[in-house]
């Protein structure tokens, strides 16, 4: 009997390391989905585009963008949470999708964690603050002490978005009370803000940033500690509340019990395709760092932001039920 | 002056043999997209935004482009061939043109679209090109509560959409804004009407409610009684409208195209109305109110020209400020950012080429559409003949792909075949689509811009009669209300009221 | 006794409209409703569930005393058919794949009409199945498998 399971024993592990000598030097084999799981044609879907079309030279197989939209990211998570695992399928995530969503859904459709194997942190892009030029304020502290005085309030892009979650930490370091007004997206907000509707933004960087240039919009502070290499002049918002931190990233995540080989493979393309000049010079157009980190580096990441933004979002009462 | 040589860069930039081709290649694929019921003018962009980095910047924008006002000429096709909306704006053209139709005059009616929508084309690039900058501005002064009167304006405009029971019309809008405020509240986050779906989270699709209510319903209709009925007259008549039906089509294209340019300006959902709104005027005006819903030409050459001059100017904020009046809008902004071009107010000064490039692009791809699409009327008027037992499979096939290629979801679908039941059930109780499809679209801008409104005012309602635009708008309105209500109080209801079956 | 007129169509079309007042109406219950000056998301939903229910009374009430009109037939085969086709293409088009899911959509449709034989019914499926995978998934290139994992090849 002993020589039966033996023999067993030996022919599962021959098969298995068949196997996976046979995964590891083919994959991919085929084309790669990436999931961005916001509409086409967002700050996301750009960066995902550029980057995913760098890394079809890296991995010798197309890599094709599957945007897949909807509860502000969700949809698109859940979709690969729930893919295969063997690496064809892997999604774009963000802060929002893989630190804020799990923290205001009551009703989780996925775990940001258990559910996900990371692959690489791509780049970190800043938030900006920002003034309709109608404003009189030059500076976050001028703006501080205005709306101690008067009723003021401040766009979004909506409920639970990175955004709002940012303007809403501002408020309660700065001990100011600014109403307020979600839309449906940044190009909404943008509009009233650059029409006077509503004097203050919060926004990130690369979409406000023409509006800053042109000087239709006066930005007081970039959210990152510090300041963004695009506009050397704004000052961050840290240099008046110390410890005031936030920015949005963007991340490539496989689903779990996706094979290490595959995830390996990903990521090193991760990492040559923002390696490559040309995908750096775009990023920092968009004034994003970037990170290209491993994947171990990305699960750390994850944790930390769940923890940092916790406290925000629950002082801000935010749910999305 | 300036603006001469500035056209003539542009159509230098634009007559360059790729840029022809390009602007050709996306016409004709907006054509056919728009002809699809369900697949749009967004999905199809989406898709495409990869070859986008093959190309030059200019290219790929001018093909771009091509698909979106493409698709308005395609999707208005489907909606008098088959009473299926192509695309939002062609669910009004649905209402009279399917009713010419079925009367034999489907190529009247088609090619009363190709030539209205032409000439609005061409009206609103020339407006593109030179008002641009003024017409940013008034855009911009539209807030919360502006947008909320315009949007009572349109509700107004609802009940004169309704050729039956001016009460049941009224039933439909009010359904049509709950049906819209399904899904997720974007002040609280909570969600409404969801039964817990988190597909239904962002809303019910446009698409699958508009294909559902209108088209699905009328193949069932079609279907009840397969042994004489016959579904359109084999008696096709002349394809090309007479000398005095080209004369009506005057009015109505001029007002249409007045209407569209107007509203399409407005970032926050002008557009949408366009349609609606000219249909409104022209049933007001017409010598025969009666025979709207029935097959009148003005319903559908004013409504077409201003959804394609809606079409052209909602460019004006993306190329004066870089700020998208739709998603289409917004895609091309994701187009132009992945070329490496910042959408903004700079773009008119420092990348002129490609400014002018795409104003003059636009006026030759209207020109391609309606080059292509009148010799095409005489094809399609001949899928007509076609048995209808074997076209409604066909339509089926199309529609189930189209719809899900929007998002990939599934839901999506089940929604199409609820609507098609409810449009039905509705349509058999004798209460008209087309105030639903209003009301749908109408209510999530309306709530969201009176909660908006209410909180920019610190809860002051006074704030929709003290600003002047929002005032002059709401006065509009009761105008138009009086206008639709006195004809039914003076005259009597058994001469004016037409029971007629939706 | 004489019988009143009434017209049953618009009979059924107010107590439909009423109904659907109040299923909205008793959703909106469920949320936060908020004041008039500060709205919660159940303020205007249940503002025009009321509506709707208001109007549905009063097409019912103006039913009576109208002619009735004849109602027509009902596409029963119609429903039955057309209405399974898009939701067998949403269930599946992911399990089985592009190909098979179109291909017996548009046969399930096909059956709604009764004039359709099933040997034209099974070539009309082919035909547009080969069509549609030609133009849509070769050609635009659309993300759908063609053939899905439920399928063994």
């Amino acid at each position: 009997m002993t020589t039966t399971l033996t023999r067993r024993v030996l022919l599962a592990s021959a098969l298995s390391l068949g196997l996976a000598g046979a995964a590891a030097a083919q994959f991919p084999e085929r084309a790669v989905t990436l999931v961005i799981p916001f509409a086409a044609g967002g700050s996301t879907d750009v960066v995902g585009r550029i980057v995913a079309e760098r890394m079809s030279q890296e991995l010798g197989q197309q890599v094709v963008v599957q945007n897949v939209g909807g509860a502000g990211g969700s949809l698109g998570a859940q979709q690969v949470a729930k893919a295969d695992a063997d690496g064809y399928t892997i999604l774009m995530g963000t802060v929002a999708t893989h630190a804020l969503n799990p923290l205001i859904l009551k009703q989780k459709p996925y775990d940001p964690v258990a559910d996900f194997a990371p692959v690489s942190l791509l780049v970190l892009v800043p938030n900006v603050l920002a003034v309709n030029p109608e404003l009189p304020v030059n500076t976050v502290q001028e703006l501080i002490d205005l709306a101690k005085t008067d009723p003021l309030a401040y766009a979004s892009s909506g409920n639970g978005t990175p955004l709002h979650l940012s303007g809403e930490l501002f408020k309660s370091m700065a001990g100011v009370d600014i109403t307020h007004i979600p839309y449906k997206g940044s190009g909404p907000a943008l509009t009233d803000v650059l029409g006077n509707q509503v004097p203050i933004i919060f926004d990130n960087l690369p979409s406000a940033s023409s509006h800053i240039s042109s000087g239709k919009l006066r930005a007081l502070g970039v959210t990152t500690t510090e300041r963004a290499p695009s506009f050397p002049d704004v000052p961050a918002i840290a240099e008046t509340l110390p410890g005031y931190e936030t920015y949005s990233w963007n991340a490539l995540f496989a689903p779990a019990g996706t094979p290490p080989e595959a995830i390996e493979a990903l990521a090193a393309a991760a990492k040559a395709a923002m390696a490559d000049p040309a995908v750096a010079g775009r990023m920092a157009e968009f004034s994003a760092t970037i990170v290209a980190s491993t994947p171990e580096e990305l699960a750390a990441h994850v944790t930390a932001e769940m923890e940092k933004w916790a406290p925000v979002v629950k002082d801000a009462n935010v749910s999305l039920d | 002056m300036d603006l001469l040589s500035n056209l003539a860069l542009g159509f230098s930039v634009a007559s360059s043999l790729a840029n022809l081709l390009f602007c050709l290649i996306g016409v004709i694929l907006g054509t056919l997209i728009g002809v699809l019921p369900g697949i749009g003018a967004t999905a199809t962009i989406a898709m495409l935004l990869p070859i986008t980095f093959q190309l030059e910047p200019v290219s790929s924008l001018i093909m771009l482009a091509g698909i979106y006002y493409g698709a308005q000429y395609g999707g208005s096709t489907t909606a008098i061939l088959i009473n299926m909306p192509g695309e939002s704006s062609s669910a009004v053209t649905a209402i009279d043109g399917y009713q010419m139709a079925r009367k034999g005059k489907a190529g009247t009616a088609l090619a009363t679209a190709a030539i209205g929508s032409f000439f609005a084309g061409t009206v609103a690039t020339f407006l593109v090109a030179i008002f641009a900058p003024p017409l940013t501005t008034i855009a911009l002064k539209f807030g919360a509560a502006e947008y909320f009167s315009l949007m009572v304006m349109g509700l107004v405009m609802s009940v004169a959409l309704a050729h039956g029971s001016v009460l049941k019309a009224l039933g439909m809008v009010v359904l049509g804004l709950l049906l819209g405020l399904v899904g997720t509240d974007i002040y609280t986050g909570a969600p409404r009407f969801t039964m817990g779906i988190t597909q239904y989270a962002d809303g019910l699709n446009f698409v699958a409610v508009a294909v559902g209510v209108f088209g699905i319903a009328e193949i069932l209709r079609n279907l009840e009684d397969e042994h004489d009925r016959q579904v359109m007259t084999k008696n096709i008549n002349r394809l090309f409208p007479t000398r005095e039906e080209l004369r009506g089509m005057v009015g109505p294209i001029l007002r249409g195209t007045g209407i569209g340019s107007v509203l399409g300006i407005l970032p926050g959902g002008g557009a949408i109305l366009a349609s609606f709104a000219s249909y409104t005027v022209e049933k007001k005006l017409s010598r025969h109110p009666e025979e709207f819903g029935k097959g009148a030409l003005a319903g559908v050459a004013g409504p077409e020209s201003a959804n394609n001059a809606g079409a052209q100017t909602s460019f004006i904020p993306l190329l004066t400020l870089g700020i998208p009046a739709n998603p289409v809008m917004a895609l091309m902004i994701g187009a132009m950012i992945i070329q490496g071009i910042v959408p903004g107010p700079n773009v008119v000064t420092e990348q002129p080429a490609l400014f002018w490039g795409i104003v003059a692009s636009m006026w030759i791809g209207n020109l391609m559409l309606v080059v292509l699409n009148l010799p095409l009327i005489g094809l399609w008027v001949k899928l007509l003949t076609v048995p209808y037992y074997v076209l409604f499979p066909i339509i089926m096939a199309m529609c189930s792909i189209g719809v899900y290629s929007v998002a990939s979801n599934p839901y999506d679908l089940f929604a199409v075949a609820f609507f098609g039941l409810l449009g039905y059930v509705l349509s058999k109780l004798r209460c008209e689509p087309a105030p639903l499809l209003l009301g749908f679209v109408l209510g999530p801008l309306l709530e969201e811009n009176l909660r908006r409104a209410m909180i920019l005012s610190r809860g002051d309602p006074t704030t929709f009669v003290t600003r002047p635009i929002s005032l002059g708008l709401l006065i509009a309105s009761l105008a138009v209300l009086a206008l639709v209500f006195l004809p039914q109080i003076r005259k009597r209801r058994d001469e004016v009221f037409t029971e007629s079956d939706a | 006794m004489s019988t009143k007129p009434k017209d049953n169509t618009d009979l059924i079309a107010g107590v439909f409209l009423m109904a659907t007042g109040l299923f909205f109406g008793w959703q909106a219950l469920g949320l936060e409703l908020g004041t008039s000056l500060r709205m919660g998301p159940g303020y205007f939903p249940l503002v025009l569930s009321g509506l709707l229910v208001l109007i549905g009374l009063l097409v019912l009430l103006k039913a009576f005393g109208r002619e009735d009109e004849p109602f027509g037939l009902i596409a029963w085969r119609g429903i039955m058919f057309i209405l399974p086709a898009p939701v067998f293409f949403g269930l599946t088009v992911r399990g089985l794949g592009f190909v098979p899911a179109l291909f017996v959509t548009t046969l399930i449709a096909s059956q709604a009409s009764m004039r359709m034989r099933p040997l034209p019914a099974l070539g009309l499926a082919v035909a547009v199945t080969i069509l549609a995978t030609l133009v849509f998934s070769y050609g635009l290139g659309l993300p759908f498998r063609r053939f899905g994992p439920w399928l063994p090849f």
